[in-house]
């Protein structure tokens, strides 16, 4: 097998293979590099002005929207409202960009201006810009409207975009607390379910307060909430629909049922039922109302809670001795053991982000209020007292609310505390308060 | 013409030209980038010199008579400009109240006082009633104009003794107008030795030459003045580390010359936000006061915003 290139061939081969191997390398002028590795992280400085009244008699709805972003922003810890007696411009007309060097003066790193404006139809237009006072650039701008009672939802709303635009993470004040309001003495005690705004205001009760109710659990896709009650005989799991107020006793079964959760879809609620000295996980379908046994120990098996996509289940088990967090399956089978500290842990809460499990720890005394990533690692406690008790994430996983009990005749109230371990706030509550459950963002 | 070529033996030499010409490619890339270093004067000494050094001979002959580094002025006579505190001649007195002490509290008002206080006690009101303001207002004036006549009041009174007149000559006094008088003029004993005087080898240096890299200096100076702006966003606990540099020019004055370049797009939310803030940070923060002397190497840089490891 022969192969005859010509003289002209070979020496275009040559050629191209040298030009090949002598490919220019080019050397560009790369600017000298300075690192900045330092930066605390700190509160970013922002102005919030009071909504501009678009119509007359609207005036005090714009100041209400302001401050309302205003708490929600402060109460995050990621930001640092100016108080608004520093300003200098007086803002008359948002849509026209403010003057940014009386801003800069105040130190304020973004700027957010805004209106409220009565329509023709009774409705509410909520228009609001997000300003960077450096760069002179609108971030964000979005206009909503609604009836005018529900001013306080634009004000989350408009918070979450601030929130959002400015930290890069979705935000979580459009959203509702359910809790265990608690009223009268010790002996006596009266529990009512309740729900409210996150920032605490716009209570409403639930119940009337003649059963006792427990756990109450919001849905993660729907306006649901499945709890626990004890009426008559033993303690039942009830579903609850917010916004028609009819509730349902989910399933019949011989013996206690407690402990519920939704599935992430709101299709689907796992729970305890009690057999004998024993009790074990089972999950009901709400369609079909078909019954799935998923664990079947001689151990006690309770507080299940769904990851958010739904494929394993954390919950606590004393099958090792004591009350431990394990991890397994949806579909039930090998539970693997994931927390190894000293004490207990019980209530196992996954995050809306899938990547920690919030829990409540006991030993040496104390309860604490804690986070572990989904393997057992990284176990950070974030608070630890006389009694914490019953994490929740807020719907985008930054933040963990639980209650507190500080012993003697007082009674329990709510706190929020970033996942960081910073920022321990107390929520507003009307009486005392337990066991809260956040919802998912409303929108 | 045509060649016959058998086609297995091109395709060996084929092959062989591209591992070979991928071997020089890749090999030599390290070597083509070593950092070219600065010229160091060597003086190139014999084994035989070298020994000889190493003896320590003190008969041996003197191998380098004249220092490169050191060069040792000659010695200059010194003139003194105002005159020495040890040619001072002693003063001689019998009775009187000593005059030094008195030299010493006023050193500017001094010149005739001696022989006054020795004559008479009472001859003193007259000078001073003579010129009491000149005396006051300057100070300088009144020495001159003393410094001019200062034997007729003396002389108008009585003979003075021999002594003070000694006295007067060699009586330093302080001028505050010629301060300069009184500077050292005497040449330094000790020359420079920098530049050539040190390095004869003269040296061009390098195009990648790390001597002007000032940026430590500089750099610090730009880092301590931004992260007084860079409000850091929160990343939560998850290690996310952010990393996001800038190109920026700079003027003389320390503001900037134009939009501070981010490099690349930031690939998540949180990225944008934190490339945001440390863009924040850099506007909000100008001007910048760096050294003027290094403007070349900060006029136009990169500043990397990153988390803290």
């Amino acid at each position: 097998m022969l192969f005859r290139p010509s003289r002209r061939q070979i020496i275009t081969g040559m050629a191209s293979a040298g030009l090949l191997m002598a490919g220019p390398r080019a050397f560009a002028q790369a600017p000298k590099r300075v690192v900045i590795p330092e930066g605390e992280f700190t509160p970013l400085p922002i102005a919030i002005t009071n909504f501009v009244a678009g119509t007359p008699g609207d005036a005090e709805v714009g100041v209400g929207v302001s401050q309302v972003i205003t708490n929600n922003l402060k109460r995050s810890g990621l930001f640092a409202p100016i108080d608004q007696a520093a300003f200098i411009e007086r803002i008359s007309n948002p849509d026209s960009p403010p003057q940014f060097q009386s801003w800069k003066q105040l130190g304020a790193q973004a700027l957010v201006l805004g209106r409220m404006t009565r329509q023709g139809d009774g409705r509410l237009k909520a228009e609001f810009r997000l300003w960077d006072v450096n760069q002179q650039q609108q971030l964000a701008g979005q206009q909503y409207f609604t009836s005018p009672e529900y001013w306080r939802r634009i004000a989350h709303i408009i918070s979450d975009q601030i929130y959002e635009r400015l930290t890069g993470e979705k935000g979580y004040f459009d959203s509702r607390v359910v809790f265990v309001d608690e009223t009268g003495s010790k002996e006596r005690r009266v529990k009512r379910l309740a729900l409210m705004d996150q920032d605490g205001a716009n209570v409403r009760y639930l119940t009337k307060g003649s059963d006792l109710v427990l756990t109450p659990r919001f849905s993660p896709s729907t306006q649901e909430i499945t709890y626990m009650e004890f009426g008559q005989g033993d303690p039942r799991v009830y579903l609850f629909n917010v916004e028609t107020g009819q509730r349902e006793i989910v399933g019949n079964f011989p013996g206690m049922s407690f402990s519920p959760r939704f599935s992430p879809d709101g299709q689907r609620i796992i729970m305890s039922l009690q057999q004998g000295g024993n009790s074990n996980l089972f999950v009901m379908d709400l369609r079909s109302k078909s019954m799935t046994r998923l664990t079947d120990t001689p151990a006690i098996d309770t507080s299940p809670s769904y990851s958010p996509d739904g494929s394993r289940i954390c919950f606590e088990s004393d099958r090792g001795g004591k009350p431990q967090i394990y991890v397994m399956s949806a579909n039930g089978g090998g539970a693997q053991r994931i927390s190894f500290g000293e004490g207990s842990y019980s209530t196992p809460v996954w995050s809306p982000r899938g990547d920690y499990i919030a829990f409540t720890k006991q030993g040496g005394g104390a309860f604490a209020i804690g986070i572990m990533k989904t393997d057992g690692s990284g176990e950070r406690i974030l608070t630890s007292g006389f009694h914490n008790e019953g994490p929740t994430f807020s719907p985008n996983g930054r933040v963990v609310m639980f209650f507190r009990d500080p012993g003697g005749n007082a009674g329990p109230s709510l706190y929020t505390v970033d996942i960081s371990g910073r920022n321990e706030l107390r929520v507003p509550t009307p009486g005392f308060a337990s066991d809260p459950a956040w919802s998912p963002l409303l929108s | 013409m045509n060649v016959k070529v058998d086609k297995t033996v091109l395709a060996s030499v084929a092959l062989h030209v591209l591992v070979l010409g991928w071997v020089m490619l890749s090999f030599s890339t390290k070597a083509l980038e070593m950092p070219p270093e600065d010229s160091v004067p060597v003086d190139v000494v014999s084994s035989d010199q070298l020994s000889k050094v190493m003896a320590g001979m003190k008969t041996g002959k003197k191998e380098n008579p004249k220092p490169l580094v050191e060069k040792i002025a000659e010695a200059k006579p010194v003139d003194d400009t105002v005159g020495k505190i040890s040619d001072k001649a002693p003063v001689v007195t019998e009775t009187a109240p000593p005059p030094q002490p008195k030299a010493e509290e006023k050193p500017v008002e001094k010149k005739p006082d001696p022989p006054k206080v020795v004559e008479k006690p009472k001859e003193e009101a007259k000078p001073v009633e003579k010129k009491p303001e000149q005396k006051v207002d300057q100070i300088g004036d009144t020495i001159k104009k003393e410094e001019k006549k200062p034997p007729p009041k003396p002389v108008q009174a009585a003979k003075p003794p021999e002594p003070p007149k000694q006295q007067r000559i060699v009586e330093r006094h302080f001028d505050q107008n010629q301060i300069a008088a009184l500077l050292d003029k005497r040449d330094p004993t000790r020359q420079a030795t920098t530049g050539d005087t040190m390095n004869s080898n003269a040296a061009l240096g390098t195009a990648k030459g790390t001597a002007a890299d000032n940026s430590a200096t500089w750099g610090a100076m730009f880092q301590r003045q931004v992260e007084r702006c860079w409000k850091k966003p929160y990343g939560g606990i998850e290690s996310q580390k952010p990393e996001v540099a800038f190109a920026i020019r700079l003027k003389r004055d320390g503001t900037l010359e134009g939009a501070p370049v981010p490099e690349g797009v930031p690939a998540t939310p949180f990225l944008r936000v934190y490339q945001e803030s440390a863009l924040r940070a850099i506007i909000e923060c100008q001007p910048y006061k760096l050294p003027a002397a290094f403007y070349e190497e900060w006029k136009y840089f990169a500043p990397v915003f990153k988390e803290k490891v």
